[in-house]
């Protein structure tokens, strides 16, 4: 933190003047106050204030979500036709404008824009995206569109963490690593799941996990849910049914979700992947009636028997989730949600892709329980627990989050024993979404918005390089410390090589090349050993499992760098050089 | 100088530890907003939620279940953990026949207070209706000792009388004489639920406590039709007939269209007139009665056609047909004046072959039936 006037530079030289004064030397207030307030601990207590300002945000988001569906659908569950077609329509108008107007940030689910605050612009988020997000989104949830809160209240918890890290002068290192605390902070009061919040922030946005962040992205998820129960309550989003797994050959049936799951998020990613370039690339003027248009058709689908595909929809997940529609209606509702969300969100709408993701998903699970039930009555258990395993399912399908979507589903449950179909049933579905479609849906997007982010799905299934797979066979003797000059030199007599290892005495390693022992040997120094008589630094070793790039640490200053056994020492496993080192990588490089 | 003393502040104001007391100040001001943005929304939605449910029970009063589910719905979207609108809803749904529906709700407040008694009967008429007996009855059960509210204490006896009517449903009649037993202690004297328990005696065959609960109306009511008949058919049951004689003439006499009644005063009538054994009948009486159930036995006989297995009891190889022909010239007046030992050996055979006969030929009516009842009365005698 530089002073930047003289009136401020005066003070800190004061200040200064007065800290170097002897009788309060090491115990200054200024070193005190230093120590207090220490970059990494001040951290810790920003990460609590995001939590307690993204919970407080999220609640006013909840309520003005809620006003926007009283104002604009009314308060009944069965909507009058003139609402049904005109407040998403209309409410899609006014959004369109202050998208393109006020707010241009606002536009998207949130998630990406948050990795390029990380990756691109340092952390910084301007304070006015979390106003336009909180706008927009919310007129847009509230009067119908197919999007979901979530997403939205993890951007403007980013926003409001990036502007108390400026406010804070954090360092480049720290504001950079803010935006994703208040992601998780503002997703988990959204969810009222702290774990899913920093698991998904950590796997999604963050893509490692150190422990520097993890400390702050918990404190803050986990202060900005108690803010949230405070005032909403810590009642789950829906009622969670009794789970049960009937018998284990019900996995198949999970398994079977598994896939119907899969197939369903290929379809939903492949559609918004097509539309979403062509909304984007009609004429400019069209970007205003977009939203409007996605709206009327969205109501259209409300008006023809479907109004449950409208908002986020959470009370429709929970009675899915006991036994309320019959299979085939829910098979149906899946459909059309994921065709009006792909509407609302191609459309350049802003609001989330996680409510939707839920519903498709529990109404696909229910479905598929429910059908599984006609069919087999005996085998399967209740539509509930299905319709919980099929969230997890188009999480890990969709969303390509695979961690998250269990713990999800875990944390929502409150029920271990369904971590099995969970886990069955997300293979599945995450492999063949991979399959079908290689390109996660959030990278899809950054590139479709010319983007280069690092892929989290990527780099957490890159292949690291280790030292094994560069090393190389030890040619040529290896001495014994305790071995005389004569001996030494015997051994070498017939050998071509120019560097040798010196095994060291109790432990270690050290290298001689045979030039400097020849010219030991001619000073008549014999029978001394090698121990006693090498100037021996010792040498770095390495293991096999080190990676790659450890041993570029040492490969430049040492022209042989021993792999020795992790359980032994003083055994050779081989040798690296720098030019195997780079070898190595050049291969790789090719592919 | 100016500029120097906005720089000191500019210097104060953005030293850290100034910049979170801000924020903690900050904090608190807008918890406290949102304290209050949340009342007012909490009451709004509380106001809402009413509304929709005034809505619902008005619907649902009026039977409208249809509306009342989408009004109880409506209240859910505001108050979705609410247990009366959860209940009301469940109910609505039942009206409207969406059972499975109505299921999961109920379920799910069953989770939240098992020791309901509404959730648990209703619970087991769901049940009871889909015919998962075991699970009827246990959550009858729970709601015969379930909590209920003072002014509904009628729904624990009105769910064991259900529990009773399912019992005698699936043939428990040992079950449903137990809960009857301690229904009746319950009930007092009540003269409408006296009945109503004398009936259910009846069914689950306690003709005892059927007599019982049906006199205790009758002491209020001496003109009770239906417990006179109730009455009537309980002492008939019991074989006491001169009893049921009297309760069901009664009863004819309050209800004359009362055609079961007549029957079996008929049938009861018959009983007495011919029953050779009563007490201080005349010895010519009893002659011409035992000649006549002889006469009668003989003709069901040659109606039944008995099959060849049916011989008289023992180990005699003659039929009951030739019995009765062996028997037929000692059974007079006259010999059965000098011999009275006859007359027991006579009504000996009337009586098997009556009862051999309704096992082979069903039920017997009019004067077989008679003989078939005072052969179930002497026997063992």
């Amino acid at each position: 933190m530089e002073p930047e006037s003289n009136g401020e530079k005066m003070l800190v030289e004061n200040a200064n003047a007065r800290s170097q004064s002897p009788w309060i030397q090491g115990y200054s207030p200024r070193t005190l106050w230093r120590s207090v307030f220490r970059e990494d601990r001040l951290f810790l207590v920003l990460s609590v204030f995001i939590g307690v300002f993204a919970g407080l945000a999220v609640v006013c988001f909840r309520f003005a979500i809620d006003w926007a569906r009283l104002y604009l659908l009314g308060t009944g569950v069965a909507l009058t036709p003139a609402r049904m077609l005109l407040a998403p329509a209309l409410a899609g108008l006014l959004i369109a404008v202050l998208v393109i107007h006020f707010f241009p940030a606002a536009r998207g689910s949130g998630v990406n824009q948050t990795k390029a605050a990380l990756y691109i612009f340092n952390g910084n988020i301007p304070f006015k995206t979390a106003v336009g997000k909180f706008i927009t989104s919310a007129l847009a949830i509230g009067s119908g569109h197919s999007l979901g809160p979530e997403d939205p209240s993890l951007q403007i918890g980013a926003c409001i963490a990036s502007a108390l890290g400026r406010e804070m002068r954090l360092e480049r290192d720290r504001m950079r690593l803010i935006a994703p605390v208040g992601a998780a902070a503002g997703l988990a009061a959204a969810f009222n799941a702290p774990i899913s919040a920093v698991l998904f922030v950590i796997e999604e946005v963050i893509g490692r996990w150190t422990a520097g962040i993890l400390g702050s992205v918990v404190l803050s998820a986990v202060s900005s849910v108690v803010v949230m129960r405070w005032f909403l309550g810590s009642e789950s989003l829906f009622r969670i049914p009794a789970v049960e797994l009937k018998r284990p050959a019900e996995l198949m049936a999970y398994a079977t979700l598994g896939v119907i799951g899969g197939l369903a998020s290929v379809a939903f990613a492949s559609g918004i992947a097509w539309l979403r370039p062509i909304c984007k690339a009609l004429p400019r003027w069209t970007q205003y009636l977009q939203p409007a248009i996605a709206g009327l058709l969205i109501g259209v689908i409300g008006m023809l028997g479907a109004p449950q595909v409208m908002g986020a929809g959470y009370e429709y997940i929970d009675q899915a989730m006991h036994g309320q529609f019959t299979w085939e209606f829910l098979a149906i509702l899946a459909g059309l949600k994921i065709l009006a969300t792909m509407l609302s969100f191609v459309s350049g709408t802003p609001g989330g892709m996680f409510a939707p993701t839920l519903f498709v998903g529990a109404m696909l699970g229910a479905a598929v329980g429910g059908a599984q039930h006609a069919l087999l009555p005996h085998l399967t258990g209740s539509a509930g627990t299905y319709a919980l395993v099929g969230m997890g399912v188009l999480f890990a399908g969709f969303l390509r989050a695979p961690m998250t979507s269990v713990f999800m589903v875990l944390e929502v449950s409150g029920n271990y024993s369904i971590i099995v179909p969970v886990i069955v049933a997300n293979t599945f579905a995450y492999v063949i979404s991979r399959a079908l479609q290689p390109t996660p849906i959030f990278d899809l997007l950054t590139q479709q918005d010319g983007l280069q982010l690092p892929s989290m799905e990527e780099q957490r299934e890159e292949n690291i390089l280790r030292v094994e797979d560069a090393m190389q066979p030890v040619e040529g003797p290896v001495l014994d410390a305790e071995k005389t000059l004569e001996d030494a030199v015997k051994m070498l007599d017939h050998s071509e090589i120019e560097q040798l290892l010196v095994r060291l005495s109790p432990v270690g390693w050290g290298s001689v090349s045979k030039q400097q022992l020849l010219t030991m040997a001619s000073q008549g120094n014999g029978a001394t050993t090698l121990g006693a008589l090498l100037p021996i630094a010792p040498v770095p070793y390495l293991h096999p499992d080190h990676p790659l790039e450890t041993a570029l640490r040492h490969v430049d200053r040492w022209p042989l760098v021993p792999v020795v056994n992790r359980a032994d020492f003083r055994k050779l496993e081989g040798v690296v050089t720098q030019r195997d080192v780079l070898e190595r990588y050049r291969e790789f490089g090719e592919g | 100088m100016a500029s120097d003393i906005i720089a000191r502040w500019r210097f104060y104001l953005r030293q850290r530890p100034v910049v979170l007391a801000a924020l903690t100040v900050l904090a608190i001001v807008f918890f406290l907003a949102v304290t209050g943005l949340s009342q007012v929304h909490q009451a709004q939605r509380r106001a809402i939620g009413d509304r929709w449910f005034n809505r619902g029970i008005a619907d649902l009063n009026a039977k409208r279940f249809e509306a009342a589910v989408k009004d109880f719905r409506a209240a859910l979207l505001y108050s979705p953990d609410d247990y009366s609108y959860q209940l009301n809803l469940a109910e609505a749904l039942i009206g409207e026949g969406q059972r499975g529906q109505a299921l999961a709700y109920l379920i799910n407040l069953w989770e939240r207070e098992p020791e309901n008694g509404i959730v648990n009967l209703e619970l087991a008429r769901s049940a009871a209706n889909q015919g998962q007996t075991d699970d009827a009855i246990r959550y009858y059960h729970n709601a015969v000792y379930a909590v209920w509210p003072p002014d509904q204490d009628t729904m624990r006896r009105d769910a064991r009388l259900e529990l009773i009517e399912l019992l005698l449903r699936i043939g428990a009649k040992q079950q449903a004489q137990g809960e009857l037993i301690a229904l009746a202690e319950r009930v007092g004297p009540d003269p409408a639920q006296q009945e109503r328990v004398g009936e259910l005696f009846l069914r689950a065959g306690d003709y005892e406590h059927a007599l019982a609960a049906f006199s205790t109306v009758l002491k209020s009511d001496r003109h009770n039709a239906a417990a006179l008949a109730g009455a009537g058919y309980a002492a008939f049951e019991l074989g006491r007939y001169p009893e049921g004689q009297r309760y069901l003439q009664a009863a004819i006499e309050a209800k004359p269209d009362d055609t079961a009644s007549q029957a079996r005063l008929k049938t009861t009538q018959l009983v007495l007139q011919m029953d050779p054994f009563q007490r201080q009948i005349p010895i010519a009486e009893r002659d011409r009665i035992v000649v006549q159930a002889f006469q009668t036995a003989g003709e069901r006989l040659r109606s039944c056609k008995l099959p060849a297995g049916i011989s008289s009891a023992g180990s005699a190889p003659l039929s009951l047909g030739d019995e009765w022909e062996g028997l037929k010239p000692q059974i007079t007046q006259l010999r059965l004046r000098r011999d009275p030992d006859l007359v027991e050996t006579g009504m000996d055979l009337v009586f098997r072959i009556e009862r051999a006969t309704s096992v082979a030929c069903g039920s017997p009516t009019g004067a077989d039936l008679a003989l078939l009842l005072i052969s179930n009365m002497h026997e063992g005698s």
